[in-house]
């Protein structure tokens, strides 16, 4: 407490300046460099040569800009609220069974989804996106490699992964869907015959359960022919980290908020693959009764 | 649920409630509101959800931080004026803190935007709990302390309580978000009559309280969480529908049903002492 108080007040006599003496001597022993983070990077990460805050452009007029488009952002949601919940009349919420969540038939459509593989930790797997035949589907392919990376700590690899960015609304908030109408996912994919597994991704409130993931799979038949796939959402299981939990509990969707859905390829197969999707929607199976597939008891 | 668990929480809430309501000295109403905090949080977050429990950690920040709240007014009054009587509370800063406090418990505007998460993270019995039962200690208070009650600020908040239920309440899904809306909205009534008429305050609460148990059981025994499902519910059952329909307009205060009684006496009695535009 003494010892406090005496190094506040050696702060707040020598400046501002000192602080940062004062507080490096209190750490000395645990730093052995001037930074206060480790400077380790993983082999597939690329060098850092401008930090963030760098990047960042104070050009007036570009703000200017990006403030009259949140401002029209900002407008659009406002009239969407006054037409009724989800931007739609309340006779559309009640009544409808089916609903389209993402297809591609553009560019701009691509850029609502983000590639990625295990090429982030130092692997070998290649994934590339982009638009199929007559601009009809996404198609996601690429490579799949199992090589370790070499760094001493990672024991498996290969993956290559497709996810949905989430919505944001005006002023970069998080959009918050209510899919509690529908109990299905619905996709219209053509695959080669390998596994896939989908993944939710709803943005928790604690921090400590951001890796928490709702996940299914997906087998693809592999033919010429397109598939349509339904996925309730009572069979998705709850894993955080990628360990799957004791504790289940189905996924809640009235507020899936900042909802993210991706595609993850990791059967521990070396070799090429892909993945047309065409679109992927929402579907209110009423022959599907089910609330959840796993954990039925009662726990308490 | 552990049958003995249950009866524990539930024992403890009647307490909780009996203790508050029965208490001349602010340290007993303190601790009653503490009991009842605490024995509702296991209530909420039963399911094991983890909504359920963000509902339970956010209502629990909230009650204690109004707890303390409570317990700093009445604190500082003692300091000042020496008194630990719930009716004596007369300096004017601890008047201000109390009314803060209280409307904070309550789920006034601007204190509301813990409680429609946490009414959507709870079950529809929790719910129904939460909206009555536990508006009850506070609602006590308030008639306790009515007389030293800051008159500006608890007629902007119920003004904003009215408001914001209202409008809030237009696009909503889900049925336990639009009854945790309606709730703010008719708080918002009660708290703009208690410095005038506060037994006004109490006939509002306790119609509003049977009207909103009623809704709430009817909605559990349909399963009714979203709009969609109310929507096909009348196949199944027709009365409870017609009764839901007919309980519903009541609780928006439509003319020949009860719930239009405590709004007509309230603009009436604003009319009386010269507040009209706070009645309209």
């Amino acid at each position: 407490m003494a010892l406090t108080v005496m190094l506040l007040n050696g702060s707040s006599f020598h400046g501002g300046c000192c602080r940062h003496k004062v507080l490096l001597s209190l750490l000395g022993p645990f730093l052995s460099n001037s930074k206060l983070y480790s400077s380790y990077r993983r082999p597939g990460a690329e060098p850092e040569k401008k930090l963030s805050w760098q990047n960042a452009d104070f050009s007036f007029k570009k703000s200017i800009d990006h403030l009259k488009t949140q401002l029209s952002l900002l407008k659009k949601e406002t009239q969407d609220y006054l037409l009724g919940p989800g931007g739609h009349p309340l006779s559309q919420h009640l009544l409808e069974q089916t609903r389209v969540l993402w297809q591609f038939r553009s560019q701009e459509d691509l850029n609502k989804w983000v590639i990625s593989s295990d090429e982030e930790i130092g692997g070998k797997s290649k994934v590339y996106l982009k638009l199929g035949r007559n601009n009809q589907a996404a198609l996601l392919y690429g490579t799949l490699n199992t090589e370790v990376p070499r760094d001493g700590e990672t024991k498996y690899s290969g993956y290559c992964s497709m996810r949905s960015r989430p919505a944001v609304g005006s002023f970069n908030r998080k959009k918050y869907y209510d899919w509690s109408n529908f109990n299905s996912l619905y996709l219209r994919v053509r695959g080669d015959g390998r596994p896939w597994m989908v993944n939710i991704y709803t943005d928790p409130y604690f921090s400590h359960q951001k890796d928490d993931l709702y996940s299914y799979f997906m087998f693809t038949r592999g033919g010429p022919y397109w598939e349509e796939i339904k996925i309730p959402f009572s069979k998705f299981f709850f894993s955080s980290r990628g360990r799957v939990q004791d504790n289940q509990h189905p996924v809640w969707l009235d507020k899936a908020s900042f909802l993210t859905l991706g595609f993850t390829i990791g059967d521990k197969v070396d070799g090429p693959f892909q993945l047309e999707i065409d679109f992927i929607g929402l579907l209110k199976d009423r022959a599907h009764r089910e609330e959840f597939a796993y954990e039925a008891y009662d726990k308490n | 649920m552990n049958p003995q668990a249950k009866l524990i929480f539930t024992s403890s809430l009647l307490l909780g409630t009996t203790i508050t309501i029965s208490s001349n000295h602010w340290i007993m109403a303190w601790t009653g509101l503490e009991i009842n905090t605490l024995a509702v949080l296991p209530l909420i977050s039963k399911s094991h959800h983890p909504r359920a429990i963000e509902a339970a950690t956010k209502y629990f920040l909230v009650q204690a931080t109004a707890s303390i709240l409570v317990l700093f007014s009445s604190m500082t009054n003692a300091w000042y004026t020496g008194q630990w009587d719930i009716t004596q509370l007369t300096h004017p800063t601890s008047c201000l803190i109390m009314t803060a406090a209280i409307s904070m418990k309550l789920g006034l505007a601007p204190f509301h935007f813990w409680f429609p998460e946490v009414l959507q993270g709870s079950s529809l019995i929790t719910g129904l709990l939460l909206s009555t039962a536990m508006k009850f200690p506070p609602m006590t208070l308030l008639y306790m302390t009515s007389q030293s009650l800051n008159p500006t600020l608890l007629a902007s908040m119920a003004i904003l309580s009215v408001a914001i239920g209202g409008w809030m309440g237009l696009n909503q899904t889900q049925t336990r978000k639009i009854l945790a809306f309606s709730s703010i909205s008719h708080l918002g009534w009660m708290a703009a009559i208690i410095i005038y008429n506060p037994k006004l305050t109490l006939l509002n609460f306790y119609l509003y309280a049977m009207m909103t148990a009623s809704v709430f059981m009817i909605l559990n025994s349909m399963k009714a969480l979203k709009l969609p499902t109310l929507m096909t519910s009348w196949t199944k059952m027709p009365s409870l529908s017609a009764i839901l329909l007919l309980v519903l307009l009541s609780l928006a205060g439509l003319p020949p049903m009860t719930g239009f009684l405590p709004k007509w006496l309230i603009i009436q009695e604003l009319t009386k002492q010269d507040m009209a535009p706070t009645a309209t």
